[in-house]
This record gives C-alpha cells, sequence and structure tokens, in this order.
C-alpha cells in the first residue's frame, strides 16, 4: 500500500498531532548509542514452549457473561444489536 | 511480624469485632473520604459475603487468614458485573463480564473486595489527576498528588480504608504511589502474578501488584495471587514464599546506581537520605558495591517508546463498537474516530499518536527498533549486575510528589519523574517500594524470579532504617 497515512487516521483520532513532549523522547532513542542492534535474538522475549500451549478449544461463556456482554453493547433496536453503517470503499 | 491481615483476622476470630461491622466501617469511610480515591464501592456484595463470614464465625468454624479481609482494586481490573472504566470517558458505564485471575485468586482466599479505585486513566499517568473522577489527593499532604497512576489504591492503604489494594504496575504504577504515601508497593517479576483481566497498558511489562502496610501483607497476597495461569501464557509456575524464609538475612552485597545519585535531577534532600541509607547497610557489615547503568534519559526514553507502541495496539479495540460510549456518525470509519477523539483524554490521546508514531514505515527502525535493541542491553545490564551484587536499591523517585495542576501542564517532565522505576520495568524485576528511607522510601530490586530475597531485604531494613 503506497498511501502515506497520518497519525490521525492510523490513530482514529481527530486531528491528532504529533506532540513535542513525545518527539523529544524519540530524540533520546534516536541518538543513543546500542550495542546491541539484533533486538530478535534475545532472552527479553517471553516465549511460550510448544509444549506448554494451551488447548485449542472454545471455552463456553457462562450465562451471566453473555448477558453482560449483551448489556454492554452500545445500541440495541427490536432486540437486534445495531453496529453503525458500514461504507464500502 | 506487624501484619494488619494477622491483626484483624485475630480480632474476627475472637470475636472483638463481626466482619459486617468491619466491612461497613471501611465502606464509610471510603464514601466520607475528600482524597478522590473511589471510583464505585460494593456494596450488596461486600455486605453479603461479610455477613456470610460472620455466619461462619458463629458456628464456630475456622476461618482462613484473608476471610473476611476488605480490600480494593484498582479500577483496570475485571470484577464481574461491576463496572470497570479505567478512569475513563470511554468505559465509564463498562461493566466487566469476567472476574480478573488475580482477583479470583483473593476472592477464592475470602478476601472481599470493597472498592473500584480510582487511577490515571489506562494507567497513562504518574500522578492520578488523568482521570475523570478528579485528581487523587496525597494521604499525607492533600495539596500534592497521590501519584499514579495506581494512587487510589496507594492513597486508600496509606489511610486505612482498605486492609491492602492491588494496583498495576508498568512503568512504576505500584512503587511511586507506595512511595509518595509512604506504604509498601511490589511490582512482582513479570509472570508471577496472571495478567488475565487486567485492562492491558504496555503488555510486555504489565504486573499486577499489592500495596499493604508491612512486608508480611504483601508476601501474604503476594502468595495467593502468584502461580501459572494457562489464561495467560507468560505466566511461570513459582513457589509459595514462606514467613521463615524472610526473617533472617544472609544478603552480603548490595549495589546503587551512581548515575541515579549523581544526577542534577535529583532532590538534595533525597539524595542525602539515600547516601545516608547506604552508610547504614554499611554498617551492618554489607558491602556496598557502585554499579555503572543507563542514562535517565535513556531510561525513560526507551521505556515510553515501547509502553506508548504497546498501548496503541492494546487500546485500537477500544472503538465504541461492541462497548463504550460510542458516538454514532455518518459512517463506521467516522464513527470510531468521534467516538475516541471525544472519550479518550489528552494524556491517552498523546500516547496512541506517539505509539502509532513509532509503529509506522520510516520511524519503526530509528525508534522502535532500537528501543527494543536497548530494552535488551539494559536486560544484559541487570544480568552482569546480579553476579555481583544480591540486591540494588534505589531511590522511588528524583523529587517530592508535585502539586495537583503542575504534572498535568508538563508532560516531559512526568515522564522523566519515572527515571527510577521504569529501569526495571524494562528489566521484569521483582521490585518492592519500602516506606524507609527517602522522603518518597527507596526501591529494592533482586534478580528475575527472586521476589523472596526482595521481601528478605525489606523486612532486614525495618529494623536497620
Amino acid at each position: 500500500m503506497s498511501k502515506i497515512m497520518t497519525v490521525d487516521i492510523l490513530s482514529s483520532i481527530k486531528g491528532a498531532q504529533p506532540s513535542e513532549a513525545v518527539s523529544k523522547l524519540f530524540d533520546v532513542i534516536k541518538n543513543a548509542q546500542s550495542t546491541n542492534n539484533n533486538s530478535f535474538n534475545n532472552k527479553g522475549n517471553n516465549c511460550v514452549s510448544l509444549n506448554d500451549l494451551r488447548d485449542d478449544i472454545v471455552v463456553e461463556s457462562s450465562a451471566i457473561e453473555k448477558q453482560i456482554i449483551i448489556e454492554n453493547f452500545p445500541k440495541e433496536k427490536n432486540g437486534y444489536l445495531v453496529v453503525s453503517k458500514i461504507i464500502e470503499e | 511480624m506487624e501484619s494488619q491481615i494477622h491483626k484483624i483476622h485475630q480480632q474476627l476470630v475472637n470475636k472483638e469485632i463481626s466482619c459486617t461491622q468491619l466491612v461497613q466501617e471501611k465502606l464509610e469511610a471510603l464514601k466520607a473520604n475528600t482524597n478522590n480515591t473511589v471510583n464505585s464501592t460494593l456494596d450488596d456484595t461486600a455486605i453479603n459475603l461479610a455477613k456470610k463470614i460472620d455466619h461462619k464465625i458463629a458456628n464456630g468454624e475456622a476461618i482462613g487468614l484473608l476471610e473476611g479481609i476488605p480490600f480494593g482494586i484498582k479500577d483496570v481490573f475485571m470484577l464481574q458485573g461491576t463496572t470497570t472504566t479505567a478512569s475513563s470517558e470511554l468505559l465509564k458505564n463498562y461493566k466487566s463480564a469476567y472476574t480478573a485471575t488475580a482477583i479470583q485468586k483473593l476472592l477464592d482466599a475470602g478476601a472481599i473486595p470493597i472498592v473500584k479505585e480510582n487511577c490515571d486513566s489506562f494507567g497513562h499517568g504518574s500522578s492520578s489527576e488523568n482521570t475523570i473522577f478528579g485528581a487523587v489527593k496525597n494521604a499525607i499532604n492533600p495539596d500534592l498528588v497521590g501519584g499514579g497512576s495506581s494512587g487510589g489504591s496507594a492513597v486508600n492503604v496509606a489511610k486505612d480504608y482498605t486492609v491492602f489494594s492491588i494496583g498495576g504496575d508498568t512503568g512504576g504504577s505500584v512503587r511511586q504511589p507506595a512511595g509518595y504515601n509512604h506504604v509498601y508497593g511490589l511490582k512482582p517479576t513479570y509472570g508471577r502474578i496472571s495478567r488475565y483481566g487486567l485492562m492491558a497498558y504496555a503488555s510486555s511489562t504489565d504486573c499486577v501488584g499489592p500495596i499493604a502496610k508491612s512486608v508480611e501483607d504483601i508476601r501474604i497476597v503476594l502468595n495467593v495471587m502468584s502461580g501459572k495461569d494457562i489464561k495467560d501464557q507468560t505466566t511461570y509456575v513459582s513457589e509459595s514464599i514462606p514467613k521463615e524464609s524472610i526473617l533472617h538475612s544472609d544478603i552480603k552485597t548490595v549495589g546503587y546506581f551512581k548515575n541515579f545519585v549523581e544526577s542534577e535531577a535529583i532532590d538534595p534532600k533525597i539524595k542525602e537520605d539515600f547516601l545516608a541509607t547506604i552508610e547504614k547497610i554499611k554498617a551492618k557489615g554489607i558491602e556496598v558495591k557502585e554499579l555503572d547503568f543507563f542514562k535517565s534519559d535513556i531510561l525513560v526514553s526507551t521505556y515510553y517508546t515501547l509502553a506508548m507502541a504497546e498501548t496503541a495496539s492494546n487500546l485500537s479495540r477500544l472503538d465504541g463498537s461492541n462497548y463504550g460510549n460510542r458516538i454514532d456518525d455518518k459512517n463506521l470509519k467516522e464513527s470510531y474516530a468521534i467516538t475516541r477523539s471525544e472519550n479518550f483524554s489528552e494524556e491517552t490521546k498523546r500516547r496512541i499518536v506517539g505509539g502509532n508514531q513509532v509503529l509506522s514505515q520510516g520511524f519503526s527502525d530509528e525508534i522502535y527498533l532500537k528501543g527494543l535493541a536497548l530494552r535488551d542491553a539494559i536486560a544484559e545490564n541487570f544480568e552482569k549486575d546480579f553476579e555481583e551484587v544480591d540486591i540494588i536499591i534505589s531511590p522511588v523517585t528524583p523529587n517530592t510528589p508535585p502539586k495537583i495542576g503542575n504534572s498535568l501542564k508538563d508532560p516531559l517532565a512526568m515522564y522523566l519523574s519515572d527515571a527510577y522505576t521504569v529501569g526495571f520495568s524494562l528489566g521484569q524485576l521483582p521490585t518492592l517500594t519500602v516506606p524507609k528511607g527517602t522522603e518518597t522510601g527507596l526501591q529494592i530490586t533482586a534478580a528475575k524470579t527472586n521476589d523472596e530475597l526482595v521481601l528478605k531485604f525489606a523486612n532486614f531494613l525495618k529494623d536497620t532504617l
């Protein structure tokens, strides 16, 4: 995708602009000397062993859980949960 | 050994107080408080649980140590059926559909949740001013901030409104408010306590942490909440820490970061008190070593770069579709944008935008990936340090708590105030704030998974300082 997306679009926040305070933090990183530039071979990552993965099963939600999920839904009409109008691009 | 939990347990067993009376008193104190620590109280469920405990005691049944003990929960933890707002406009009416693992373990042990506590919205802040419920006021001086982001939790413990509270610590959010309000606050080793049901801020450093008035109470609550959880695959199997194991210290060497105390940013009194603490430790025959560490601005920048990237991703789900304060507009994309623009605070927006900046093509290599590399270098540095020393101690904050209103005006200053806490988060190390040594306390840190040693040294310091 060649389209350039601005931070307000990326963030879904109207009129969002990069902040000066945050840019100052990023400048420190840009100018920092790092002894290790290969960040993916290290122990900082929390890997899960293949033998330790949880079972790939569907867990049924309890009745109360389902009820609360419906209660949290922002809009309801005639027994249906209503989403915003979806556009096609 | 000093312990609020043991003391109240004994009073309940001896029928000196009833659990219902205890819970009622705490609820009344919470409601009457003027420190803005409360987002909601859990009256009905708390009183019902208390009555059950009283019934058990009246029938001569034995009760567990945590049974009937009232506690507080930072309002970023799920507790089924209660509102969980993250102190935000977006989720001000959101109801938890399920319960966080750490909280469930406390419920299973019989502890009684009485309050959802005020904090910085989504954990975004170091002062608990970034909230729709009003700035949390410091327990010692109400003109000052309560600290953050778990400010309401620390103030509630300091004021005895809760016996203990459960906070969340991503870059210092348990340790700093504990220091500001003169109580104990632990960030355990990353993965010791399940994050399931804790609203994600920055998943790679988010930790569940207890706040209490004694080392013993921290130990009790930590033991109950710890353990592997299939619902959080970064958790690991840990042993319970026995009471006896922390009574006697065999710690021989302690280190501290020279550049933390030599920094121009540190308050002269905090520096003086910290160096005096070092002398007292030396006087006990412990060897103290000066250690080299990364500059504070690098620690803060690395932490915020990674935390913002992660929060931009974690909070992208908050668009008002399935839950939250949706504002409808002409189409779906516009609805997302207006919902997020109107409902997120300025600080939350600043962090989301920052995160999307560093994750964008053209920026990710020179900022985000470099941040990851720096984190690895910081973790390696810690590993080398713990070959030399058993424990690292440091001040909690460079300065005393700011006046309410000042942090929001200067976000960069607020970020830099986290200079002493964020490094240990990046290293995923167990770190405890003790209300000793300096005006805002001391941090005690040990190597990964060695939470027991942290408690042991804290206990030793209790008698030394």
